[in-house]
């Protein structure tokens, strides 16, 4: 029986991450400060809500990502696509007054976009992921700079300007802020395409092995393409939501994210080189980057030292995953 | 007292006990064949020694003194070298720096000592009448030298202890009598060599010994002049197994590919030229040629694998075929199974039953969805049916021996249905007795109606298994022969080029 239950945490993916962020949560509770009505603050709803409120444009992204990844692929693209989302999305409203659903559509295309440019240039193109989307990283700031003359453009309600129904991102249902409905909708979707879905099992197949994949008679190109499609379609997903909750659209807003979002891949257990890893996994690692910040910051602990630690977790959780610290030479 | 000596050895992989109580013993000078079906361990037992694998139960013993190398480098340093199957060179490095590759001689401040790289190299290889500037890089060299560096590495570090995994699988008719020219000089010069093999002819050419593995247990170790083949491939299985052919004989006439006078170009070489043949429903056309005779290119090239312009006329099922693409070649029912298994086979993270059914999964699922009960049974029924060793359906494929990932992916391309058949070299590093298997699945396809086109780098099972050879020889079809009435003395007269 205990043989069972270790075999199945060795061979489980997201059964360490998972495991982690139980772990940090009772590290957190024990830790936690106390109200000086004896309540521990940091499993208070509100704190709790408030966290999931703050990873939610992360974890969206993360999702993406955990495809793109998956593949043996990389987006560096994601936090400028967030930034020129957010901005379309300020415009759309305000200057252009294309109303709710126009707006909406509009920004989420120029997601779809960008991931689509960034799809064919790696898979057609044949240039390397990370050089085509730290182009698209770079040049999807610059569009988003132009389009916005370098201002950011705030977001106001009433005649002339942003319909009421625009505030359904800042409601809360049930004391939950809707942008975490959002996150939890797009990770259940995802999962189960994944697991469940043939589009998944090819995801996984190009990022084991690449030439099997296309001998094996996978379009590998196209099905490249739809990853980054998503990643694209998500990041914009989560600038219309940065820009809701913010009541602005910043041309200069989501630098790093990508780095933010490829730290909870990675800590969630997904292998850079491709073909391993889970959803699961990527949701606890984007909870357990929250929950740190969160904890720390019910200390007042500094950003600087925030930062280091979180360097730290991310090689610590790396080293866990793997199991060992030892560097096979010649493993096989 | 002896050079080297196993005590008791025993390793198990997650639970799994692979070898189990291993002791024999190993004089100096000799060449050792060491022998077993895949999955006997044969591999991990060389690991083992080669400091790959360090939490073992047991002793390795060198000169009576026990060792136990915690990684590859501290075994080198024992005189202990291996040439793995894959081989483990740097493509783009050149010939020397590959064989001074982290034991590199340095100046007084760091820097690296080319001169002497170049020239100790020179000397080195001046045994193997190497025809190459040591200053090549690896990637250019023809496969069968690129063994003979990796052999020269093996000496360049002063092994004397040289484990030899496969090292002919890759290698032609010729190059193979040149590596064996290179051994016996090595055992002249007081080398041991271990040789791990499943060609038998080979074995029996080469060796002074015989050590044979069964099931992770060590059965015996012979005087190779003392036994027979027969003897071995029993020990090796434990039982009988038949090794004449039952060749059923042509059932149906239909037509199923034709080629005329195909030429094939590269951008800038021509790298098929003007092939010809037809293939009907239920026969094998094997394909015979050296190594680089373009046996691979022409199957991957029917498969639609390469992109490239030719010239002459393709008939499938009597309709004018270009090859495309994989995905287009698979809706015709046209499959390939690679040479490669590593780089152009298996999904190493996934499962056997992911490996088994990527390429049916449109069948098996409805809107996207796959239905999950389906893909189990579907694929289950076929690797029952081709006796696929695993311990699960779930288990990674990485975990399989060769032979059992080669059945696997087998059922890939048996699980589309297919008309025609492309085999790249499908017994290439198996055990005797899945090759067998390999046999009789063909036999078996053939007789359901399947053309087959399978190529081999084994003249005895190219005769063995085909009903007609087709040979090339750089790319050029020099010969269509009739099996029934020719030998592999013809064959390989075509294959250099030559009219018999």
């Amino acid at each position: 029986m205990k043989n069972k239950i270790l075999d199945y945490y060795t061979k489980s993916d997201w059964l360490k991450p998972v495991l982690g962020f139980v772990g940090l949560f009772i590290l957190a509770t024990i830790f936690s400060p106390v109200s000086s009505k004896g309540t521990i603050i940091f499993l208070k709803f509100d704190n709790l809500s408030n966290i999931l409120r703050q990873v939610s444009e992360i974890g969206i992204i993360s999702v993406g990502m955990t495809l793109v990844i998956i593949t043996a692929g990389i987006d560096l693209s994601v936090g400028s696509v967030l930034a020129l989302s957010a901005t379309l999305t300020a415009f759309g409203i305000m200057d252009w007054q294309l109303g709710f659903s126009l707006t909406i559509i509009v920004a989420l295309l120029s997601g779809v976009l960008a991931g689509f440019i960034n799809g064919v240039l790696i898979s057609w193109g044949k240039i390397q992921a990370f050089i085509v989307t730290l182009a698209m990283m770079t040049g999807a700031r610059g569009f988003a700079l132009f389009i916005a003359d370098s201002n950011s453009r705030n977001i106001g309600f009433g005649e002339g300007a942003a319909p009421e129904v625009f505030k359904i991102f800042t409601t809360s249902f049930l004391g939950i802020p809707f942008p975490v409905f959002i996150f939890i909708g797009v990770s259940i979707i995802f999962s189960v395409m994944l697991r469940k879905m043939r589009i998944g099992r090819y995801i996984y197949a190009i990022g084991s092995n690449e030439e099997a994949a296309r001998l094996a008679g996978l379009r590998v190109n196209w099905i490249r393409t739809t990853t980054y499609v998503f990643s694209g379609l998500l990041a914009a997903l989560a600038g219309i939501i940065h820009a809701a909750q913010l009541y602005q659209g910043n041309p200069n807003d989501g630098i790093a994210f990508e780095l933010d979002s490829i730290a909870a891949v990675v800590i969630g257990g997904t292998s850079l080189m491709g073909g391993k890893g889970t959803l699961e996994g990527t949701i606890a690692g984007v909870l357990i980057i929250g929950i740190l910040s969160n904890i720390l910051g019910l200390h007042g602990v500094q950003k600087d030292f925030q930062l280091m630690l979180k360097g730290a977790i991310i090689v610590a959780a790396v080293l866990l995953q793997e199991g060992n610290l030892r560097f096979g030479f010649l493993g096989k | 007292m002896s050079l080297l000596e196993f005590q008791k050895i025993s390793k198990s992989f997650s639970g799994v006990e692979v070898l189990h109580n291993i002791s024999f013993q190993l004089e100096k000078g000799n060449v050792i064949a060491l022998i077993g079906e895949n999955g006997a361990g044969k591999s991990t037992l060389m690991k083992i020694l080669c400091g790959i694998l360090d939490d073992y139960q047991g002793k390795v013993l060198i000169n009576g003194n026990e060792v136990r190398f915690n990684n590859p480098r501290e075994a080198e340093k024992a005189g202990i070298a291996i040439i793995h199957q894959e081989l483990n060179l740097v493509n783009d490095l050149n010939v020397a720096e590959n064989i001074y590759l982290g034991h590199e001689p340095v100046s007084r401040f760091g820097f690296v000592n080319f001169d002497k790289i170049y020239s100790e190299t020179k000397k080195l290889l001046t045994e193997f009448d190497f025809p190459f500037s040591v200053k090549t890089k690896v990637r250019d060299l023809p496969i069968g030298w690129q063994q003979m560096v990796e052999i020269a590495k093996a000496l360049g570090i002063k092994a004397e202890i040289i484990v030899m995994d496969e090292p002919t699988s890759a290698l032609s008719e010729s190059e193979i009598q040149f590596l064996f020219k290179q051994i016996k000089l090595l055992k002249e010069s007081g080398k041991t060599i271990i040789y791990i093999s499943h060609r038998m002819k080979e074995i029996f050419e080469i060796a002074d010994e015989v050590v044979v593995l069964r099931d992770g247990k060590y059965i015996g170790k012979y005087n190779i002049h003392e036994v027979d083949q027969n003897f071995l491939v029993q020990k090796m299985v434990g039982k009988e197994i038949k090794t004449s052919p039952n060749k059923s004989k042509l059932i149906q006439k239909e037509q199923l590919l034709s080629l005329k006078s195909v030429i094939v170009n590269d951008n800038k070489k021509r790298f098929l030229t003007d092939i010809s043949f037809e293939l009907k429903r239920g026969e094998v056309i094997g394909i015979a040629g050296l190594l680089g005779a373009g046996r691979t290119e022409l199957l991957k090239f029917l498969y639609g694998s390469y992109q490239q312009n030719y010239a002459g006329e393709i008939e499938f099922q009597n309709k004018r075929f270009i090859p495309s693409s994989p995905s287009r070649s698979i809706q015709n029912r046209i499959v390939y199974l690679s040479e490669d298994r590593k780089n152009e086979g298996i999904f190493p993270e996934l499962s056997n039953l992911k490996n088994s059914s990527i390429s049916v999964l449109p069948s098996l699922s409805s809107f996207g969805f796959i239905k999950s009960e389906l893909e189990l049974d579907t694929v289950t029924t076929m690797t029952d049916e081709l006796n696929v060793r695993m311990e699960s359906i779930h288990q990674h494929i990485s975990h399989l021996s060769g032979g059992n990932q080669q059945k696997v992916l087998l059922s890939r391309v048996l699980l589309i249905k297919p008309d025609l058949l492309l085999l790249d070299e499908p017994t290439r590093g198996i055990d005797v007795g899945a090759k067998q298997e390999i046999y009789d699945l063909i036999e078996k396809l053939k007789a359901e109606g399947m053309g087959i086109l399978f190529t081999s780098s084994e003249i005895p099972e190219l005769l063995l298994v085909s009903d007609r050879i087709l040979v090339l020889s750089e790319g050029k079809h020099t010969a269509l022969l009739d099996t029934n009435q020719t030998d592999s003395r013809e064959i390989l007269q075509y294959a250099c080029g030559g009219a018999a």
